[in-house]
């Protein structure tokens, strides 16, 4: 009994040492990473599970970009240099509102890189920057991989690439065409990310609806639901900007179908 | 923008040590079987066994263990999402409770424990595949890839991405501090349209880069085939010696892994 006792007087004191440890790094100004679920968190049926969904997305990827680099030479080169751009948009310091700026976190990028690459090769694209980030940056994980594909990948481009297709489909202007791919991309991928973290309580009797919509709250309360929609904005003003300066790549992209006036 | 430079783990890849020396397939063989141990442990044991020994051998490398600790910040930070998650979801038993804003939060014991042994699988988990990028060049990270059979498309793919991603990211800094210096950040909405501006010369100039790279390919000889050259040496002796070793070790990690502590 008093080891017992022992033992919760250390637990409530990690727990306090973990607490402020968050705390001093969340206003020391640090990024804040949050969509991607790290290594050792999805227990191995979950991993498999994941693996086994993201698989079929990632192949039909592979095959398109396949099949295209061979009709087109120039397609292989085009898809790499706007993968590690969009990479490298998903590196933007977007300041956190929520903190008034004292931290930072950073857009996803899987909406614009559905606009431009199509969903299933912006599934490969996202795959293949995932596999970047867990293993140079521990941002993410091996294990973790598929969950990451699918909320990331999948979700993220598929739901992008619809909301713009709709907004385009209802006249919209092109500005709000990227915002709602943007805005609608981030959105599903919080949701991905809840849903998997979500499931993980069903085992030991929680609630997985409760559990899900706690951690999709704390996800759109703290940074990530302003984020939504300033990426939203961006990915609109880059469609705008890119329209504006070179509306070729818009057209050879097939965007956009005419030159017409923003 | 400089902040990814400093955070990728690969600029200790070149140096000469015993484990940069180390086949990759071996390597990755190691890091894929102890990813499987961490996962399917039921106890803290083998994860944290994994971090002990990730920071010993970067000790005998001579890398400062403040390196894997600064990549473990956000990994933190998750497991501790997962604490407060499984702690309110997870148990019966009640350990702390307190009222925020009429909203009652009750820590249960039983989440809080398994809280606490996602977090040293996390630690455990992401040290592995630090201690793995640290010692791994991404050419060789290809040529184990290749040996573990993934498509050649996507590993051309992430050579072309990572090939430019710090190309990309150096252009994106020099704007980024261009328009800094000019007050395009001064206020939320400088900064999102400079953003959007950003984003927009990114696309254009990865577009146009393509190009360049395309013609460049095509000059020399390119017709939509496989670009990568991946030179693996036979297995020798003492590769032979360490699959073997990991043969036998394996069941004994998964045994470990299987005690229960609590």
């Amino acid at each position: 009994m008093g080891f017992f006792v022992f033992k919760e007087r250390i637990l409530k004191r990690v727990l306090v040492f973990i607490a402020v440890f968050l705390l001093v790094f969340i206003f020391s100004g640090k990024a804040a990473y949050a969509m991607h679920i790290t290594e050792g968190i999805l227990p191995s049926e979950w991993a498999i599970t994941w693996f086994a969904v993201s698989v079929p997305f990632l192949a039909i990827g592979i095959y398109k970009v396949k099949r295209k680099k061979r009709e087109v030479h120039s397609y292989l080169p085009l898809v790499g240099m706007l993968g590690a751009a969009v990479f490298v948009f998903s590196c933007f310091p977007i300041p956190v509102v929520a903190l008034n700026g004292m931290a930072t976190s950073h857009p996803c990028g899987t909406g614009m890189s559905a606009i431009l690459l199509g969903p299933f090769v912006s599934v490969l694209i996202a795959g293949i920057a995932l596999l970047i980030q867990a293993l140079f940056l521990a941002h993410g994980g091996l294990t973790t991989l598929g969950g990451n594909i699918f909320s990331m990948g999948i979700l993220g481009s598929f739901s992008g690439f619809f909301a713009f297709r709709i907004a385009q489909r209802c006249r919209m202007s092109l500005f709000w065409c990227g915002f709602f791919a943007g805005v609608i991309s981030d959105l599903f991928t919080y949701l991905g990310t809840s849903i998997e973290l979500g499931l993980l309580v069903i085992k030991n009797g929680g609630s997985f609806f409760k559990a899900t919509a706690e951690i999709f709250g704390v996800f759109m309360m703290t940074s990530q639901g302003v984020l939504c929609i300033v990426e939203g904005v961006i990915v609109g003003f880059i469609m705008v900007f890119v329209y504006k300066r070179r509306p070729d790549i818009l057209l050879l992209l097939g965007i956009k179908k005419n030159a017409k006036p923003v | 923008m400089g902040f990814l430079h400093h955070t990728f783990t690969d600029r200790y890849t070149q140096r000469n040590n015993w484990l940069t020396r180390i086949d990759v397939r071996v390597k990755l063989i190691y890091l894929l079987s102890m990813l499987i141990a961490n996962l399917w442990a039921k106890n803290a044991y083998v994860s944290l066994s994994f971090l002990f020994i990730s920071f010993v051998f970067l000790l005998t490398i001579n890398i400062f263990p403040l390196v894997m600790i600064k990549n473990m910040v956000l990994p933190l930070l998750f497991a501790f999402m997962m604490l407060v998650v499984k702690g309110l979801h997870e148990g019966e038993n009640e350990w702390i409770s307190f009222s925020v804003a009429g909203y009652i939060v009750a820590l249960k014991k039983e989440g809080i424990l398994g809280g606490l042994q996602i977090g040293g699988k996390i630690l455990g988990g992401v040290s592995l595949v630090i201690l793995f990028s640290l010692t791994t060049t991404m050419s060789q990270l290809n040529a184990g890839l290749k040996w573990l059979r993934m498509p050649n498309t996507v590993l051309e793919l992430m050579s072309f991405m990572y090939r430019y991603i710090f190309q990309l990211l150096n252009e994106v800094s020099a704007i980024w501090y261009a328009q800094r210096a000019r007050l395009g950040h001064a206020s939320w909405r400088k900064a999102i349209k400079s953003f959007g501006v950003l984003g927009g010369m990114l696309i254009i100039r990865a577009v146009e880069r393509a190009e360049r790279t395309s013609e460049a390919m095509y000059a020399r000889g390119y017709k939509g085939g496989c670009i990568l050259t991946c030179h693996l040496k036979p297995l020798e002796r003492n590769e032979y010696i360490c699959f073997s070793g990991m043969a036998l070790f394996f069941p004994f990690l998964l045994y470990a892994g299987n005690i229960k502590i609590w």
